[in-house]
């Protein structure tokens, strides 16, 4: 016991200070309530979901999917490891078309399959990224992610955010090996083009 | 006495802020909404893709969220943090983490650690540059004034508090600090910023373009000049530097993997008190390699050399040159197992020349530093992730350490998560430890030679046994908080002990490690952004540093040994606004509580930036720092110690 004889510390003050700070991080949650309820609250803190859904719907328009059977067959959008961004995307498509083709939203778990996928966006909570985007490409389906290197693990669209604000990079390589292309307006627009070896 | 005539203006401060925040959220959404601004999620479908481009997102990075995943206590300090905080060097934008203790000495010193044992020599934190280690092997520790990076070309800081030892190596005893600056295909185009103020200027161009085969570059060139601080007593501390900086990052992406290059120079002056400036100065290079091997692994190679220069003639004269190789692969197994391993090589000779007052024997050391560690991330259930993993790190002065971690982390709920750890650290002898020696020539006592202090022939690594349990929770994307307990005991704390009856050439003194303490505590932070224009953050944490000296100890150095200057408590909070006209307003108001030996009061201060944006590319902010008080002490013994005063800065910045 005598080794603990230099304790400085006085005792006392802690449980003043972890009551201090329950107090102060607990004071946080209830202005929340009062400042315009959950519906307001979840319409502007989502701004980032909401542009990269934004961002999935215009893609479509700007790619020229392998024409299948029916010209008018929905464009379906796969969605995995972003529930999120398929609620937003599910939201924002609905009644609307592109290109005369209405778009179907799902929401897929690791290791289903992307065939019959016109569009595969994985979040960042995928788990699998490099697998999934392997067999999306064989099935032509345009990829896109939300990691710094998701370019180099095989997406053609990836999404960063770069000065607070969304934006994409795209790779051509990655497009071609899934024969979709891409408009140049898309081209234009993205912040950053990879270009072939 | 000190505090109670503080409190009213606090208050005061914080009520005019909380109000002007109420009457800017209230003016915001009164607006009609704009592209960007307060759009709906069902109204962004309709804006083209240029729109979209320029829709600003002022809420919490993917980066920091993918963190909620890791069984460590994490704090991220983005781009955006930084550039509203005003902060224009390294030590300053750290304040933002709530996990670290920042306590500026002199103009140029600061005292960072996380959970305890600061000072000036704190050797408990390992930083990192871009996977550059800047440590000095000299003392464990960082000379923050030789460290700096162009704070608009920073991705992120993360921030480790707790040991990172199994992935990092000895010295991540208390803590990580990663800068991690933006890919040079980020930094395209032209930048220059002028800062100036009543304490300090700055100046930064940088340039980034195109390289012919498929690469980005970036090129830039830094000059900082910061004035004398004060001591407590008025007179100037002759603390000053002249900083003149310039390097340059390369970047090439290829669909299987990436190069980087990257590279530093720089040339600093030290002021001295009444003698010439001190020259500092030294280069370093790095060159990475990643590389997708298959689908399921990776593997990052990694060279760095850097040269170090210190002439500090009246102290010493250093030269330090240092090459670090670094491996590591990683794979995923039978889809559970995320394993990882690799090895280091790191390679140091260091050069010095001893003043009068003292030296390092001997003055020349070559040092070697090998490592080998292995970690297995392994998915026990869906929730469920054991991690394990050991490092052996063999060093020259004290041979094979072991660094061994074992952590569990359970998802209770997707926004929910419930970790625990257990680690084994070390810090392993530095220089300072074994070899340093004052007076330089040793004195005859009794016509034996004998040195004041004799460096620790014997001295052994600290260790310390850490345990954590943390919590996070992020119930919604408005609002997220953290917590983490932790508990270290450490050992074979350094301190100084007589050696009166030593042999000839021996210290009267010598280092030994005759202390050890215990440190429990608990670091808190949360984030809410009630609406899109106004973000709040709060840190705090709570901790016990003790320590104390073991049986037969006769330490008596006090203030080089054993003896810890940690406050309780410290907190922060930090508010973030969107104001209309292309404006923001940042302020931040943190405390700290008492430091005991030496004695410094606690203190509370206030900083703030306000920025408008008068056009796209062009950024004018204002920036206030220490603003509650004309000067106050933040570390080391008075009278003689410096003072922090307040200052003002104007800062125009240009991008084209």
């Amino acid at each position: 016991m005598t080794r603990y004889a230099n304790l400085t510390v006085p005792k006392r003050r802690l449980p003043v200070l972890a009551a201090l700070a329950a107090a102060l991080l607990c004071a946080a949650p209830l202005p929340a309530a009062a400042a315009g309820g959950p519906q307001a609250a979840l319409g502007v803190a989502n701004l980032e979901r909401g542009v990269k859904a934004a961002y999935l719907f215009k893609f479509l328009g700007y790619v020229e999917f392998a024409a299948g059977a029916d010209p008018a067959a929905p464009l379906v959008v796969g969605v995995m490891g972003a529930d999120d961004v398929a609620a937003e995307v599910t939201r924002l498509t609905a009644g609307r078309t592109v290109n005369g083709r209405p778009i179907t939203v799902r929401t897929l778990r690791d290791g289903d399959p992307s065939a019959g996928l016109h569009m595969l966006f994985l979040g960042a909570a995928a788990e699998r990224p490099v697998q999934t985007l392997r067999g999306a490409a064989q099935n032509g389906v345009l990829t896109v992610t939300e990691d710094e290197n998701g370019l180099q693990q095989g997406a053609i669209i990836n999404f960063r955010l770069i000065e607070d604000r969304i934006r994409f990079e795209v790779s051509l390589p990655a497009a071609e090996r899934s024969n979709l292309k891409l408009s140049s307006r898309l081209l234009s627009v993205a912040y950053h083009v990879q270009k072939g070896n | 006495m000190h505090i109670t005539t503080i409190r009213p203006l606090v208050l005061a401060v914080l009520a005019a802020l909380a109000v002007s925040a109420g009457t800017v959220a209230s003016a915001a959404a009164a607006e009609p909404p704009q592209p960007g601004a307060g759009a709906q999620t069902g109204d962004l479908a309709d804006l083209s893709l240029e729109q979209l481009n320029n829709v600003v997102i002022t809420s919490v990075s993917r980066q920091e969220e993918r963190l909620a995943n890791a069984a460590a206590s994490v704090f991220i300090i983005s781009a955006a943090d930084i550039r509203r905080s005003g902060a224009r060097s390294v030590p300053e934008a750290l304040r933002l983490a709530p996990n670290l203790q920042v306590a500026r000495q002199t103009a140029r010193d600061y005292a960072i650690t996380a959970r305890g044992f600061n000072g000036q020599f704190a050797n408990k934190l390992l930083v990192m540059i871009d996977g550059r280690s800047v440590y000095s092997p000299l003392f464990s520790g960082v000379f923050w004034e030789t460290q700096d990076v162009v704070m608009e070309d920073i991705e992120r800081i993360e921030v480790i508090s707790g040991p990172g030892a199994t992935i990092w190596g000895a010295n991540a005893v208390n803590g990580v600090i990663n800068i991690i600056t933006r890919s040079a295909k980020d930094t395209q185009g032209g930048l220059a910023t002028v800062s100036a103020g009543n304490r300090e200027r700055d100046a930064t161009v940088r340039y980034g373009g195109v390289l012919g085969n498929g690469g980005h570059y970036r090129l830039y060139g830094r000059y900082t000049d910061v004035d004398d601080s004060e001591r407590a007593n008025g007179t100037p501390d002759a603390s000053g530097l002249r900083r003149r900086q310039a390097g340059f990052r390369a970047d090439w992406d290829r669909p299987l993997g990436g190069l980087t290059l990257s590279g530093d120079a720089y040339a600093i002056d030290l002021a001295q008190p009444g003698r010439p400036d001190a020259p500092l100065s030294g280069a370093n290079l790095i060159a990475r390699v990643t590389r997708k091997l298959t689908d399921d692994s990776d593997l990052r190679l990694q060279l760095v050399l850097d040269h170090v220069e210190r002439n500090q003639p009246f102290a010493f004269i250093e030269r330090l040159d240092v090459v670090d190789l670094d491996a590591q692969h990683s794979m995923r197994v039978a889809g559970r197992h995320n394993i990882a391993w690799g090895a280091g090589y790191r390679y140091a000779r260091d050069r010095l020349t001893p003043s009068l007052v003292y030296g390092f024997l001997p003055a020349e050391r070559s040092m070697h530093w090998g490592s080998l560690f292995a970690q297995d991330e392994w998915a026990l259930r869906d929730d469920l992730r054991l991690t394990v993993g050991a490092k052996v790190e063999h060093n020259n002065y004290t041979g094979a350490e072991y660094l061994p971690n074992l952590r569990l982390a359970w998802s209770a709920s997707p926004t929910q998560l419930v970790w625990g750890s257990l680690s084994r650290t070390v810090r392993a002898p530095s220089r300072i430890d074994r070899d340093y020696h004052t007076p330089a020539v040793p004195i005859l006592i009794g016509k034996v030679p004998r040195f004041t202090v004799g460096g620790g022939p014997d001295f052994q690594s600290e260790t310390a046994n850490v345990a954590e349990l943390g919590y996070r929770i992020q119930p919604s994307l408005e609002w997220s908080y953290a917590a983490t307990a932790f508990y270290a005991d450490y050992d074979r704390l350094r301190t100084q002990e007589p050696n009166v009856n030593g042999p000839a050439y021996s210290g009267l003194l010598e280092v030994r490690n005759m202390a050890a303490g215990q440190t429990r505590g608990i670091e808190m932070w949360a984030r809410w952004q009630p609406v899109q224009s106004w973000r709040l953050n709060a840190g705090l944490v709570v901790q016990q540093v003790r320590t104390h000296l073991k049986e037969g100890s006769r330490d008596s150095s006090g203030s080089a040994g054993v003896a810890t200057s940690d406050p309780n408590h410290y907190w922060q909070l930090r508010s973030s606004h969107d104001l209309p006209y292309d404006m923001q307003l940042d302020w931040t108001l943190r405390y700290t509580g008492a430091l005991e030996k030496p004695a410094v009061p606690s203190y509370y201060e206030l900083d703030a930036h306000w920025l408008w944006k008068p056009r796209p590319n062009v950024d004018v902010a204002l920036i206030g720092q220490n603003l509650l008080h004309r000067s106050h002490a933040e570390f080391g013994a008075a009278p003689n110690r410096s003072v922090v005063q307040r200052s003002v800065v104007l800062k125009l910045t240009l991008r084209f």
